[in-house]
């Protein structure tokens, strides 16, 4: 069987006239280009991309922004915008030149025999629809089933995608649904044409972790009952890892190397792919630095002739510069670099790990920078206006009251000087309003707070600048963090001039201080947001909140938006910071492998609760809370343990009022029975000093 | 996902840096056809081929001829002289009506978008009852009471068009209120005006100059309008809408009287858009970059 991205469309040579498509391969693609724009200005998003895909395969397509993988989906549906176009080369899909279609022939092809499954489930759907109405158009379309069948055909569909109450579904529209749900039903509409090839492009990005997991099982499952060929393009490893067989890793708009899944995260061959590899966290083996990968995507309007990564490259020589082709490097294996084989497994190296890390240890006395102790936010559920007649006096008296949620429930949290703690769990879980209650951002209902001692919700500490000098907020999002208005001098006098401390120095130079702690040239003291790349942006929001010159920085998400090689250099950074000023983070995140690797110790919440806080070391260790043992074992591993999975049903259930059990009673694979619905757990403290919130005991947990 | 660039920055070089480019076009033609029209005003005000109000019976509805440029119209009045006298009369409206406007509806907007609350609830029920009316009732509501006056007109033009800006205004405060950024202020411990002042305001700008270039437009025709009902300008002074409105009768017969202050009006607007549309630009360090 070979199935590989091959090397004839990579030299100019004149394609042969003869579509190429290959016995047994559902897919071909002969060096297909694509071009944005015309003139000296235009863009080659994908260069000579060839690659084939056998009938009942899956091809994982891995790349970082920019590319151009989502591109190549959508130029494999036929669905290039403005001013992209098909610059050359084929798609031969089962014998058919798709460029050579017409658009009827587009129309029988797209959604009939090539189903498509969007990246994000929330905007995907149209919410003024029932799920019925948009289940039923391409069977009717496609299929020309009448709407009586089509409707049963739907429901159908919906049960083969694991819904578990197609009809309650069929009649819903979007906004009662769950991410997962909605993704579900987006997979049932693109097989509802019945095709033979599904592209999925960044099918679980949108999702939590366990819902994630829950969909990758089942895109495992519909692959193995309907031999469907896939295309998975996706930014995340381990995602891919999960669902392929094949790998092809794309970078600047060309494949740079394909290889079989096991042996290209086992063995990568081209440096690129190395250093992607090298600068993801990982759960399993955890170290003091990561990996990154130094430098920018060249510039696709006049990319390099030689290697595109050579600017990159830690291996780079002068051969590098003259154009590359693939080269096999294995069986089934191929790679455009022409040390590949020469290099074997050398491991990628980049100056970061060249400085040792520091040995980290926090002071078992060391003060508490944060104590929140029965922290608590309620907030009014939308449209929850209720009247109720009020019988406790003489005369009956209506009365409105609102519906309300305990968003965090009297939350007890300690940080200490120079800790890092991880706070885990899944959108919902009211991670990001617990932080914003830390430092007031929302005012909390009730509980007590103090920063470095202080008391913030009374007294004098609690002025909003006493509060900002002490603890600071680093944004997720790195494109709506900064007032694009504004030059970064702007962006950073500002918060020096209102919170800094008196230090020497004209302010430009106190500026160009907060640049160096971060990274960064003095060159970009005039840059407006939209001139810099994220991970720029990032270090500007990193070096906002150093001007407060803070002992205690919350980082909400502060890596998620970031690509892998770019997380890699935060979180170095945030490392970095930390030793060098003596920081506490709270560092929030969903993702584990991240937290694993930056904290200390580490909070899982649940519907507005903690539920467990232990050493992040010991989250490679059995005997855990059991929803914290359901994420762990969602995370998408590269690692590919043999371990029976533990999947959760559902989905996060709403914040809700009088939790008389346990908050994780109604989704615990674990549950025991009514005890769990009518009585709070209790603490257990289990092994490597975790405690966590649960009937059963720790040692039963491990076991 | 965000982009693929690492940034071991001190170390890297970084890309060379913007450099200021010059003015964007249509804001240099803009400000320079302004500048032209505001001199034609002021040339206007003091001086005039023949006196705006000076009527000569034997010359009525005369075609433009050498005398009388652009003709005369229905008192033998030339016409050239009156659009020269009403220039600065139609400016005035269009601009001061258009400063009333935005100096009382961005402010209410900023708020309502932002404190949310009873303050929106209030201001926007406020602007819901004032839209309910409809515009030339609430002119003559503001200046039936009073002796009519052009500042007055103009201010009462100015008003009507306040829920209108508010709602704009309102509307990109909300959407600007949810970016990170202003909840970044908002943790160093920013006053309130300094955000809606300075974090949001400088954002909110491209969508309220584009709705202020068309409400001067629209300024000019309303107070045409209040004056025809005697209520802005008082014969036998005219702005151009009057004069358009005056000459509306006489469209067959002698279409010049209406025709040369369209034009005039016509060729401002055009202006103004233009004007507008640079300083969009030029405010926006997005657009500036790309421009040229």
């Amino acid at each position: 069987m070979r199935h590989t991205c091959s090397a004839p469309g990579d030299r100019d040579a004149p394609i042969s006239a003869q579509p190429p498509g290959r016995e047994g391969e559902i897919l071909t693609l002969d060096g297909l280009s694509v071009r944005y724009g015309s003139g000296p200005s235009s863009l080659r998003a994908l260069d000579k991309v060839s690659l084939s895909l056998p009938r009942g395969g899956a091809l994982g397509v891995v790349g970082e922004s920019g590319s151009g993988k989502s591109t190549l989906a959508m130029t494999l549906m036929g669905l290039l915008a403005g001013s992209a176009r098909v610059d050359g080369g084929r798609a031969v899909f089962e014998g058919e030149d798709l460029y050579a279609l017409s658009p009827a022939g587009w129309a029988g092809m797209r959604g009939r025999r090539i189903g498509l499954v969007f990246q994000d489930p929330f905007t995907a759907l149209n919410p003024a629809k029932t799920i019925a109405h948009q289940l039923t158009e391409p069977l009717v379309l496609h299929r020309g089933l009448s709407e009586t069948a089509a409707r049963a055909e739907a429901r159908r569909l919906l049960d083969e995608v694991g819904i578990s109450d197609p009809d309650a579904m069929l009649s819903a529209y979007p906004h009662a649904l769950s991410g997962g749900m909605k993704q579900r039903a987006l997979i049932a509409a693109a097989l509802a044409g019945d095709p033979d090839l599904l592209i999925l492009d960044e099918p679980t990005t949108a999702l939590d972790v366990t819902i994630e997991a829950q969909i990758l099982d089942l895109l495992e499952a519909l692959r193995a009952e309907r031999q469907l060929s896939m295309i998975f393009i996706s930014h995340n490893l381990g995602v891919i890892a999960r669902v392929v067989d094949e790998v092809c890793v794309l970078y600047a708009g060309q494949v740079v190397e394909t290889a079989p899944k096991a042996e290209i995260f086992a063995a990568p061959r081209h440096p690129y792919t190395k250093g992607l590899l090298a600068s993801m966290p990982r759960l399993g083996a955890p170290r003091a630095r990561l990996e990154t990968i130094p430098g920018r995507l060249p510039d696709l309007t006049n990319p390099p002739e030689g290697c595109r990564f050579a600017a990159r490259c830690p291996f780079a020589e002068d051969r590098c510069a003259a154009p590359q082709p693939m080269v096999s490097v294995g069986p089934g294996r191929e790679s455009r670099c022409w040390k590949a084989v020469a290099l074997g497994a050398t491991p990628w190296t980049s100056a970061e790990t060249a400085a040792p890390a520091r040995a980290r240890t926090v002071a078992a006395d060391a003060p508490p920078a944060l104590r929140a102790d029965g922290v608590s936010k309620r907030f009014r559920r939308a449209g929850g206006v209720r009247v109720r007649i009020d019988r406790s006096g003489a005369i009956p008296v209506p009365r409105i009251g609102h519906s309300t949620f305990n968003a965090v429930d009297a939350v007890s949290l300690t940080v200490k000087a120079g800790e890092t703690v991880g706070l885990v769990g899944e959108s919902g879980c009211g991670k990001s309003t617990l932080a914003r209650c830390l430092i007031r951002l929302i005012e909390p209902d009730g509980g007590a707070i103090a920063l470095n001692g202080r008391d913030i919700l009374k007294g004098r500490a609690a002025d909003r600048r006493t509060i900002a000098r002490t603890a600071q907020f680093v944004f997720q999002n790195p494109d709506s963090s900064l007032n694009p208005r504004k030059t970064v001098r702007q962006i950073l006098a500002r918060p020096l001039a209102l919170l800094g401390e008196e230090r020497p120095g004209t302010m430009d130079q106190r500026v160009e201080r907060l640049l160096d702690m971060v990274r960064l040239s003095r060159a970009y003291m005039d840059r407006y947001p939209h001139e810099m790349s994220g991970g720029e942006k990032q270090r500007i929001g990193i070096a906002r909140v150093l001007a407060a010159e803070p002992k205690f920085v919350i980082c909400d998400e502060a890596v998620s938006a970031l690509d892998v090689s770019v997380q890699a250099s935060i979180l170095n950074l945030l490392a970095d910071l930390r030793d060098e000023l003596g920081l506490a983070y709270l560092f929030i995140s969903h993702d584990l492998s991240v937290v694993r690797h930056i904290a200390d110790r580490v909070a899982v919440m649940y519907r507005g609760g903690i539920v467990e806080v232990g050493p992040a070391s010991a989250l490679g260790t059995p005997g855990h809370h059991p929803y914290t043992e359901a994420l762990l074992s969602a995370v998408p591993s590269l690692d590919s343990r043999g371990a029976e999975r533990m999947r959760l049903a559902g989905t996060v259930s709403a914040p809700g009022d009088g939790i008389t059990g346990c908050r994780f009673a109604d989704r615990c694979p674990r549950k025991i029975g009514p005890v769990c619905d009518t009585q709070a757990p209790p603490w257990r403290t289990g092994p490597e000093g975790v405690r966590f919130e649960c009937h059963h005991t720790a040692d039963a947990l491990a076991g | 996902m965000v982009d693929a660039t690492t940034a071991t920055p001190a170390a890297t070089a970084a890309p060379p840096a913007r450099r200021r480019r010059p003015w964007p076009a249509t804001l240099v033609w803009g400000t320079a056809g302004i500048a032209a029209v505001l001199a034609f005003a002021l040339v206007g005000a003091v001086w005039t081929p023949h006196p705006y109000d000076g009527m000569n019976i034997s010359a009525r509805f005369a075609a433009p001829s050498a005398t009388y440029w652009l003709g005369t119209d229905e008192f033998g009045r030339d016409v050239l002289s009156r659009v020269m006298a009403g220039a600065h009369l139609s400016l005035f409206m269009g601009a001061f009506a258009t400063f009333i406007s935005l100096a009382v509806g961005v402010p209410l907007g900023l708020i309502a978008g932002y404190f949310r609350g009873l303050r929106e609830e209030v201001i926007m029920r406020a602007v819901d009852v004032m839209i309910s009316i409809p515009p030339i009732m609430l002119g003559l509501l503001i200046l039936a009471v009073t002796t009519p006056d052009i500042w007055k007109s103009a201010g009462a033009v100015g008003l009507i068009y306040v829920p209108i800006i508010v709602r704009l205004t309102r509307g990109v405060t909300l959407e600007l209120g949810a970016q990170e950024f202003i909840e970044a202020a908002r943790a160093r411990g920013e006053r309130d005006w300094y955000i809606l002042f300075v974090e949001i305001l400088p954002n909110a700008w491209p969508p309220i100059i584009v709705e202020a270039a068309l409400r001067v437009t629209f300024a000019i025709l309303l107070g045409a309008a209040l004056s025809f009902l005697g209520l802005g300008v008082q014969p036998p002074a005219s702005d151009w809408g009057l004069m358009i409105a005056e000459g509306r009768p006489f469209l067959s017969q002698a279409p010049w009287i209406a025709i040369a202050p369209g034009v005039a009006l016509v060729v401002t607007v055009i202006l103004i858009n233009l004007f507008g549309d640079g300083l969009r630009e030029r405010l926006d360090p997005r657009l500036r970059q790309k421009g040229a």
